[in-house]
Parts: structure tokens; sequence; C-alpha cells
């Protein structure tokens, strides 16, 4: 194997336990950049992805709906292997044990309790490989603490750690529905900080625990209405598109059905060039109550019904081309159909692949990888495995049991 | 001061502005990397200026997002679009692990910020780019927020009322997305120098990120489903209930995935007639019907505080929540419990409180070494030991402007 296909993790292997969203894509994280991922599932059939209820319709290139791919999220599991294993048995637990012993990541997004109650605690698998890097993403942390075990998904859980608070129109108090964004935060930072876990390990041979709450690497991105909180006092409600420090700043309706262009405006550079631009056409903005940053903030709603008057009478592309022409910051609010044929967007998902689905039989597209390395590693891999298509690969080759008995460990339902 | 954490002994430098690189920068800083931010001398980086303010004064040492995002960080003022800047940046350079940076690709292109020119003198330098569009990109060269990030990712088109403008994700969520990408892509282009014996280039494009987040399926759900057709306002469609409802001081997040959690709440409320309405049998399909369906079991959460509402359904293992304000937030007695806040020493504010850790290591903890920096305070250290420059040559460089 030449240097060029070994990816930035090879050589890594990875157990996943991840369920519904976040874990699963923490495991995908991995499998993309080069490490070998095992998905642990439940040989009762639990696929460890199913969100329960029916499935949306998902992935499927005819655009059917896939009764078995709810939310589309068996996508994570490109290129994975799969183990089933009845960690509830002892005989599991002991196969899952010597697996461990030749593992560098463990990725689980249980509640806090699970692994302890498992009998895997991190202080268990430790003391079986010292060099292993055990990512826990819980909801709220693994240490004590009111929220510690609450029922909760990516949008209860934003609303419990205040990012809902802030998503919303300015002039209502009724926050809106969000874009569910908690889980990939939470999978990104889990990436990051296991990476940053590997580089210790190579300079100090130890592994450790990482306990991640979403919450908590989610809410980073709320910083500065926090620190403006605790700076000032002042308590942030709905922001619609609108942001402290520039203006203007938001989505101006285009000609067309339901078009939208974002424009914002960071300097008095960008200001001049866009008066400068639309002044002869929309005169109402020179008016001096916008001369300054603090006076557009001010008249705020004012400029923007000035500036949509004048958005209206164009197509969101040929705006965004001209704004951009004369280096102001703009962009179409892209749709579903505008965002497949975006030339740009296209060729930042250069790698998107269309791959055979061998679960479920049929051609699904899979999201490209978001790290680019110039050398062009980054291709995805693989498809979607069948649960427990790896095990006689993992119990006999891997860990050497012999054929018999993993027969014997399949009829008992242990794998 | 030595650090502990697991990324102690990498040298890195921070080129750029404003939130996304920051935010690649302090996740490196509080892992114990030794972060040198390399600013404007005049203004430094633009956090400075944006505030928050205590008072609402602006001052370039006072600003609540520069105090939360450059902790652990070290300042060094250079204009490094100089010469004479450029000299002393390329060598720091060759004593330098890693560079983040998010300039434009006008930048790159007028001041030879590539790869290529940045290692010239250090075949194991690695560096990763932040960019809004893409680093060789058919539109590398637009000009981007984090407003125009998240218009070009297509998330707004999600988040809204039908009748009103879609919304984006407050705050530049698209800028600290990004931000945490470009740190993965750092730490992959490190692991990747590692094997092959040299450094190596990585970027990301925040456009993407936000893009790859949408829907769990990502791209191909609209590709082939036309996904994103509609906003949602406070009611997400799909399954019946998830929306946003009103209590009486406030409001709930109201979410049930599992048919038994639904049924739980039901059975809380008394199992009343309305529970049997055929239309929640299939909850798949009762979205069509939520107005006429709200109307059951809305009034009852009108009728209760989010504390009450949220003591309820814990206990019954229901997962409404309550939608906290920023100063219920940080009251709140479960990151208390946390040890989340962290409360520093800074020589201009005095004492300042600021966000904890996103990770808890067992072994290499993620900690606060120091506040962010002031202005060039890390000049003088830098130039003497890394870059080797006598006081008078520092001198003149301050003299000339290349650094305060």
């Amino acid at each position: 194997m030449s240097m060029e296909t070994l990816g930035p993790l090879s050589g890594i292997r990875v157990l996943d336990h991840g369920h519904v969203w976040a874990g699963p894509l923490l495991g995908m994280s991995f499998k993309d950049m080069g490490a070998e991922v095992i998905k642990i599932q439940s040989p009762s059939g639990n696929s460890g992805v199913s969100m329960g209820g029916r499935g949306m319709p998902g992935t499927t290139a005819g655009g059917d709906v896939e009764e078995l791919d709810p939310m589309g999220f068996h996508a994570f599991d490109r290129g994975k292997k799969s183990l089933t294993l009845n960690l509830q048995s002892p005989e599991g637990v002991e196969i899952y044990k010597r697996l461990v012993a030749k593992t560098d990541v463990i990725v689980e997004n249980f509640s806090a309790r699970v692994m302890p109650a498992l009998g895997l605690a991190y202080e268990v698998l430790s003391e079986i490989n010292p060099q292993i890097i055990l990512a826990s993403l819980s909801a709220s942390g693994a240490t004590e603490g009111p929220w510690r075990d609450l029922v909760t998904y990516g949008p209860s859980l934003a609303a419990l750690y205040g990012i809902k608070s802030v998503l919303g129109y300015h002039d209502s108090e009724h926050p809106q529905e969000d874009q569910a964004d908690l889980d990939p935060t939470a999978a990104g930072h889990a990436f990051f900080a296991t990476l940053a876990a590997l580089e210790a390990r190579d300079r100090t041979g130890k592994g450790q625990h990482l306990d991640i709450a979403q919450g908590e690497a989610s809410i980073q991105r709320i910083g500065e209405p926090i620190m403006d909180y605790l700076l000032t006092g002042r308590i942030a409600g709905p922001q619609g598109n609108r942001y402290p420090g520039m203006a203007p700043h938001g989505f101006y309706r285009c000609s067309g059905d339901d078009s939208w262009i974002s424009i914002s405006i960071r300097d008095e550079d960008e200001w001049t060039r866009l008066i400068e631009f639309c002044g002869d056409m929309v005169p109402a903005i020179r008016d001096e109550r916008f001369s300054t940053l603090s006076d557009r903030l001010t008249f705020q709603d004012e400029l923007d019904s000035i500036l949509e008057g004048w958005t209206l009478n164009y197509q969101s592309w040929d705006l965004t081309r001209q704004l951009q022409k004369i280096r102001i910051p703009a962009y179409p609010v892209m749709g579903a159909i505008e965002l497949a044929a975006d030339e740009n967007f296209n060729a930042l998902n250069q790698s998107n692949l269309v791959m055979r689905n061998t679960t479920y039989s049929k051609d699904a597209i899979y999201r490209g990888v978001v790290w680019k390395l110039d050398d062009g590693w980054g291709e995805i891999s693989g498809s979607l495995p069948k649960a427990g298509a790896d095990n006689n690969d993992i119990l006999i080759d891997l860990l050497g049991y012999d054929g018999n008995t993993v027969k014997d460990f399949e009829m008992r339902g242990v794998i | 001061m030595e650090t502990v954490g697991p990324l102690a002994g990498l040298r890195v430098l921070e080129i750029g502005d404003f939130i996304s690189v920051g935010y690649a920068g302090k996740l490196l800083a509080d892992l114990g990397a030794d972060v040198i931010k390399i600013e404007d001398p005049i203004d430094g980086d633009s956090v400075r200026g944006h505030g928050p303010f205590p008072d609402d004064i602006v001052h370039l040492e006072k600003s609540g997002l520069h105090l939360f995002l450059n902790t652990n960080k070290k300042s060094l003022t250079l204009d490094y679009m100089s010469v004479k800047g450029r000299q002393i940046l390329d060598k720091l350079i060759a004593h330098t692990d890693l560079i983040i940076s998010n300039n434009t690709h006008q930048e790159i292109q007028d001041y030879s910020l590539d790869y290529a020119s940045l290692s010239r003198n250090n075949p194991q330098l690695s560096v990763s780019s932040i960019t809004v569009f893409g680093y060789d990109t058919p539109y590398r060269d637009w000009l981007g927020t984090a407003l125009t990030a998240t218009a070009a990712s297509g998330a707004p088109t999600k988040i809204g009322h039908p009748e009103k403008a879609p919304l984006w994700l407050p705050y530049c969520a698209a800028d600290f997305h990004g931000g945490v990408h470009g740190a993965i892509a750092a730490l992959l282009a490190l692991r990747m120098g590692k094997i092959s014996g040299q450094g190596h280039h990585a970027w990301i494009s925040t456009v993407e990120v936000i893009a790859s987040y949408l829907n769990g399926s990502g791209v191909p759900h609209f590709v082939f489903n036309g996904g994103l057709a509609s906003r949602d306002g406070t009611h997400r469609s799909g399954f019946y209930p998830w929306q946003v409802v009103p209590a009486a001081d406030g409001y709930m997040e109201v979410i049930t995935m599992v048919d038994d959690q639904w049924n739980r709440f039901t059975k809380l409320m008394g199992n009343p007639d309305w529970a049997k309405d055929e239309r929640l049998r299939d909850r798949w399909t009762s979205f069509e019907w939520h107005e006429e369906l709200d109307a059951y079991w809305h009034p009852w959460l009108k009728e209760r505080t989010r504390e009450e509402l949220f003591e309820i359904f814990s206990e019954h293992r229901i997962p409404f929540q309550p939608v906290n304000r920023i100063d219920e937030v940080v009251a709140s007695e479960h990151l208390e419990t946390r040890d989340f806040w962290q409360t520093i020493e800074h020589p201009v504010m005095g004492t300042y409180t600021t966000l904890g850790a996103p990770y808890k290591f067992s072994e290499t903890p993620w900690h606060i070494y120091r506040p962010a920096p002031l202005l060039g305070q890390h000049n003088q250290e830098i130039l003497t030991n890394l870059v080797g420059l006598s006081e008078y040559e520092q001198q003149r460089l301050r003299d000339s402007g290349v650094i305060v």
C-alpha cells in the first residue's frame, strides 16, 4: 500500500455504539478519514440507527418512502463493519473485552448510565487496554447534576441550554423551530476532542475518558449573548436575522416565488460601496439617518424596508452577482432545487458518490467529506453493512476464535 | 506556564480575523497548544471592537466576544502584509507546527499566504484554511459572512414562518461551526504529517459544513425529495408533536419520537377522550391536523409554569423541556454542578466569567491557563525568544508601525 492511499486515521480501530445521529456521525467521521470502524449492534435486530416509528422519505434515489430508513440516518453507517453482539450475556461481554484489547477508540452516545450498567465503565476498559480512548457523548454529561438522566433530543436539549431562546423573529417572543444542528455540533466537538486525545496518546502512551456533554459543546456558539448577559445583565431574546455590529444584515425578498437574498454589511467601506451602487435607484437609502453604523442599527426597520423595496426588483442570483462584483457579501437563500444545481456547491461535494445500498438494495447518494486534504484524501468508500456482516471476520481472524465456537455463539444468540 | 492539555507542545499561529479562526484557535489553546494570535497592530482582531462591552463603552480589551474567544492565547501584533512583517512571520513559521487561518482568497493571492509560500522554510508545517465558499472552488473569491454562508447552505429554507423571511442561525453560528471543523482539519493535517513525514494542507468550507448538518441525511434528502421545501415556523412537520409551545411563563420544546413517550404524556393528563382521536393514531400524519389537535392539550401547558412542567415531565420521563432564557442557563444548577463557568483574573477587566469546557478529559484536562491577551501583550517575548530580534530591532519595528 502506497503512502498516498493511507488516510490520516489509517491504523486506528474504532468501536461504534452510536445510535440515532451524533454517535453514528462521529463513527462515520473516523471512517471517512481512514479508520476501521466496527459498528456494534444488538443481535435482536435493533439496528442502532432507528429512532422508532416510521421511516420518513429517505435517501433512496427514486424518491420512494424507505420504510426502514428513519430520517435517512442509516447513511451514517457507510463503510463501517458490523458486529452483532449481545452485551447482556457474559459471553458477549467476554468477546467485547477481547475486542477492546485490540481497539484504539470507543464511541458511544448512550445516556451516562448505560456503559457502567453493562459493566463497561472506563475504569474496566482501561484496565484491559490502558491506551483506549472512550468518547462518551451523553446529553448533559456523565457527572452528577439534575439534568444528567433526562430523556431528551437535540431540539429539546437546545431549548434547555438556551440556544432556542435566541432563534425567532426580533419582534416576537415566540421562538421558532430550528434546523436541529445540536447533534452534528456535538459530534464535531467530539471528533476534535478524540483527535486531540490521540495526539496525547502518541506522546504519553495513555488513553483517557472523554465526557462530552452535548449541551456543553453546543452552548459555545451562543457565547456572545451569554457574555453580553455576564457583562451587562442584558438578556437576549429572538434575534431575527440581525446581528450586533452589522447593518444592514438580513434576508431580503427578491422577485419570484419565495425568493430571498442575504446581504450583510460589515464596515463603512462596504456600506459606501452599497449606497454608491443603489443610491440613484433608492435615494431614501442616502438618508442621513443611515450614515453611521449606530444610526443604521437604530433605524434598522426603516433601512430594511427601503432595501427590500429595491431588492424586490431583482432576481436573487442576478443581484448576488452584481453585489459580489463590487465586493459586498451576498448570496441567495438557497432552496433545495437551487442547491442541487449550485455550481460552487457541487464543486465542494465532488466526493459524493452513488453507491449500492447493500442493506436495502437501492442506490443512494451520500454526502461528501467536509475536510479536504490537498493530496485528495477524503473520498468516501464502502456501502452500508448488513447487521452482523463482519461477525466471522472479526471473531475468527481478529480475535482468534475457531469456527465451531463462532457457530455456537450464533446459535445461542451471543452474536 | 507549562500546559498539561492533550495538545501541549504544539505551536500554532492563528492568522485571520473574527469568529471562525478565533474559535478554532480557542479549541486548540484550551487543550494546551501554544497559540500565537497574530493581530492588526492598530485595532487588533475585529472581535475586540465588536463587544459586548461593560456599560456599552467600546474598549479593545473589554469586548465580551474577545474575552470568550481568546482565552489561553498569546497576542503578537504584526502587519504581516508588509515586507518587514512578512520576514518576521517567516522566521516565526520556522518554529511553528501549525497555522490556522481564515484569510480570504484575495488576501491569500495578494500576500502569498498559500500553503506553498507559507511552508517554504518549514516543510514540516501544516496549515488549516477555513474558507466560506471553498479553497479551490468557482466562488472562492466571493465574500461571505456567517449570514451569507448560512444562506448558501440551504439551512434557512426550513427555519421561520412561511409568510415571513427565512431565518439564519443567530450569533454567527456558521462561524463557530466553521471553527470546529477548521480545528478538526488542522489535527487531521498534523496526523497526515506524522504518517508522511512532511506537513500537509487541509481546508473546509463553512457553507458545506452547515449543509452537511441538514436533516441527518443532508444533501441527498433534498436532492431527491425536495426535503427543504417549506418553512415550519413553530411546528416541525413530520411526526407529531415537534413544536415550541407557550407555557404560563415562557415556552416549552415539545417533542416525542417514540410512541411510549407520547402515551405517557396522555396518561399523565388522565387518559382524556381526545387522546383516542383517530387522527392521533398515526403520529407521522397527525401534523396535518395540528391546529385542532394542539387545542386538546396546549391550554394545559399554558396554565403551568415551565418549572412545574419540567418537574412533572422529568419525573414521567417525557422529553418535553423548557426553552430556558440566557439568564436561566447561567443560573442553572446543573452547569454549576459540572463546574462549567470559569472565573478569570484579567489585568484590565479585573475578574471576568466566561464559558467553560465543551468536553472533559480525564487525563489531560481542558484548562484555562490565562485570560484573553492584551493587544500585543506577548510581542517582546515572541520577538526575542522565537524570532531572535534585539531590543533595538524591535524598537525600529515599533517606530515603523509593523508592531505596536
